[in-house]
């Protein structure tokens, strides 16, 4: 069963000039029930737009989206009722304390009068919260703030949960608190899609990943066969002294130097080895990280 | 669906909303209509008016205008400082449809009116000697009505308004004359022609002539006639506010 299904979606705005912007063209993905899924992508990308097309907000030009079958345009409130979103802006309640947010959140979910307080007793422990329970919401700290988000979007326990770019501008510390809340619900069976514009956090948190540049899906699949497909292509190797005369075809890539496989992996490994010699100060043709991936995929 | 969950709970939060700031609520419309009734009250009290005392006419009108004034306040103020602060999102993402959401926030309105104009009127009746309410069910019927009807155009404006400055706009050039003009203080049958005709188009008499009619049994104009008026006119504003609802909350 899939969680999601986004089918050739294209979200074309009409902006106060009447000019035309295709954020998403021709988007199509699908996220497996039980995975957590990396939507990937500089900022600008067209992901917040996506996720807003997913959640109901936006409605696409065409294309289909559903949610573990329902579609979200014919059959909005049903389909919302399965999600949790968490929005990339962190927004504020003036006048309520933190346990009045969440009171009305879990209502407007769906959550029975009798089973709120415990529930949000249960989120709030989760998020390391509890402290701010009955303090205003405008009163606490913009990582505080940013953990609330989250809260609001899980008091339903939503068999899908969506978090836009939850760990941009947070510490180090909290951004470990939120991995470790994703994979716990992850385990108990919430499948989980979120964006991020940093790479490494896909690496450490899922399997499949969608790469979104201006608008377009540049690269999608396991994240193990995309680093594969890409470490396969190269060997990376540092000199001691760079400016030599170069094997051909090799490219300067910051400190380092690729230089692809034409032939086979071992062939073109001792090929690097005899023509460099002792200039090499190291060698590898170890998996590509996304962040090269990324620049290789975006310069062309 | 459950009474407290979805639509109700929304209801619940803006009901909690006017709550949090229940003496600003209703200090302000107290303290005007005191003012209200000492400058046209006792100042002019000696005008008479058919079957009523003036005084009394004036006190119905005022208590009519407060409902209009709150319940139309209610869900403009907080829908436009939701977009202001960006928490409209939170109810673009519920799963609750948006004519859904749109009568939470008009119920709301009408309950804050009714608050309000309970509590001011238990406050200052005693201005009034004598004065008794006279058809308790029209009564309730015009608050319900007239609540509902200001709170969707409330709701209608504070989706469409995307700041303050409109919204005052609003109140200041169109809401006030027509609650002015809508024989709060006179009766509109003794105004010249054409103006009592005029004042008849005027949807906001009908709210105060019914609501003046159940509370002092007055009324200038037939107050069933006033009712389908309302009526229809609510009718209206509910597929006008749903369109506006379902376009401003989804893109
Ligand atoms: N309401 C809108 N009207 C016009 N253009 C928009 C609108 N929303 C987003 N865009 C455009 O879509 C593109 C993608 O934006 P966004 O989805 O926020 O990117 P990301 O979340 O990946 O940083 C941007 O270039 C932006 O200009
Ligand atoms: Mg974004």
């Amino acid at each position: 069963m899939f969680a999601l299904e986004v089918n050739h979606i294209v979200k074309t705005f009409n902006d106060k000039k009447k000019n035309i912007v295709i954020a998403d063209d021709d988007v199509s993905l699908t996220v497996e029930e039980g995975k957590i899924y990396g939507l990937l992508g500089p900022n600008g990308a067209g992901k917040s737009t996506l996720i807003s097309l997913i959640s109901g907000i936006l409605t696409p030009t065409s294309g289909t989206i559903s949610v573990f079958g329902t579609d979200i345009v014919s059959q909005t409130v049903e389909a919302k009722k399965m999600m949790g979103i968490v929005p990339q802006e962190i927004v504020t309640e003036l006048a309520f304390t933190v346990d009045e947010i969440l009171h009305y959140m879990g209502g407007m979910y769906g959550v029975p009068l009798e089973e709120r307080k415990d529930r949000i007793g249960e989120v709030l422990r989760d998020l390391d919260l509890e402290e701010k329970r009955y303090e205003k919401a405008r009163s606490l700290s913009g990582g505080m703030k940013r953990r609330l988000m989250v809260a609001k979007a899980i008091m339903h326990k939503p068999r899908f949960l969506i978090l836009d770019e939850p760990t941009s501008g947070v510490d180090v510390a909290l951004r470990q608190k939120i991995w470790e809340l994703v994979r716990r619900m992850n385990k108990e069976g919430t499948t989980i899609l979120f964006t991020t514009h940093y790479l490494e956090e896909a690496e450490q948190l899922c399997e499949e990943i969608t790469l979104i540049h201006h608008g377009r899906v540049i690269k999608q699949g396991r994240l193990s066969d995309i680093q594969k497909e890409f470490s396969e292509n190269v060997v990376t190797f540092e000199l001691f002294r760079p400016d030599v005369t170069h094997l051909p075809h090799v490219s300067k890539q910051g400190i380092e130097f690729h230089y692809p496989i034409t032939t086979h992996l071992d062939q073109n490994m001792s090929e690097v080895i005899q023509h460099y010699g002792d200039n090499l100060r190291s060698v590898k043709s170890e998996a590509a990280s996304l962040e090269q991936i990324f620049l290789k995929l975006t310069a062309n | 669906m459950n009474a407290t969950t979805f639509m109700w709970a929304l209801y619940a939060r803006e009901v909690k909303r006017f709550q949090k700031l229940w003496f600003d609520t209703v200090a302000t419309p107290i303290m005007s209509t005191v003012l209200y009734l000492l400058i046209f009250g006792v100042v002019a009290g000696s005008r008479s008016i058919p079957g009523t005392t003036y005084s009394a006419f004036v006190y119905a009108g005022l208590l009519g205008m407060m409902m209009v004034n709150s319940s139309f306040a209610n869900p403009t103020f907080a829908l436009i400082l939701s977009k202001n602060v960006g928490t409209i999102i939170d109810i673009q993402l519920a799963p609750i449809a948006p004519w859904r959401v749109g009568i939470a926030y008009a119920l709301a309105a009408f309950t804050r009116g009714v608050f309000t104009v309970v509590v001011a009127g238990i406050i200052t009746i005693w201005f009034i000697p004598g004065i008794a309410i006279q058809h308790p069910l029209t009564f309730l019927a015009g608050l319900l009505l007239t609540g509902t009807e200001f709170g969707m155009l409330g709701v209608t404006c504070g989706l469409m308004m995307k700041n303050f400055e409109s919204l005052t706009l609003v109140t200041t050039f169109i809401l006030q004359p027509m609650i002015f003009l809508a024989g709060v203080f006179y009766p509109v049958s003794l105004l010249p022609a054409p103006w009592n005709t005029v004042s008849l188009f005027n949807p906001l008499h009908h709210n105060i002539n019914l609501l003046r009619y159940g509370m002092i049994g007055y009324s200038d104009f037939s107050p069933f006639a006033s009712f389908i008026i309302i009526l229809l006119l609510s009718v209206g504003l509910f597929a006008f506010m749903n369109q506006i609802a379902a376009k401003s909350l989804k893109q």
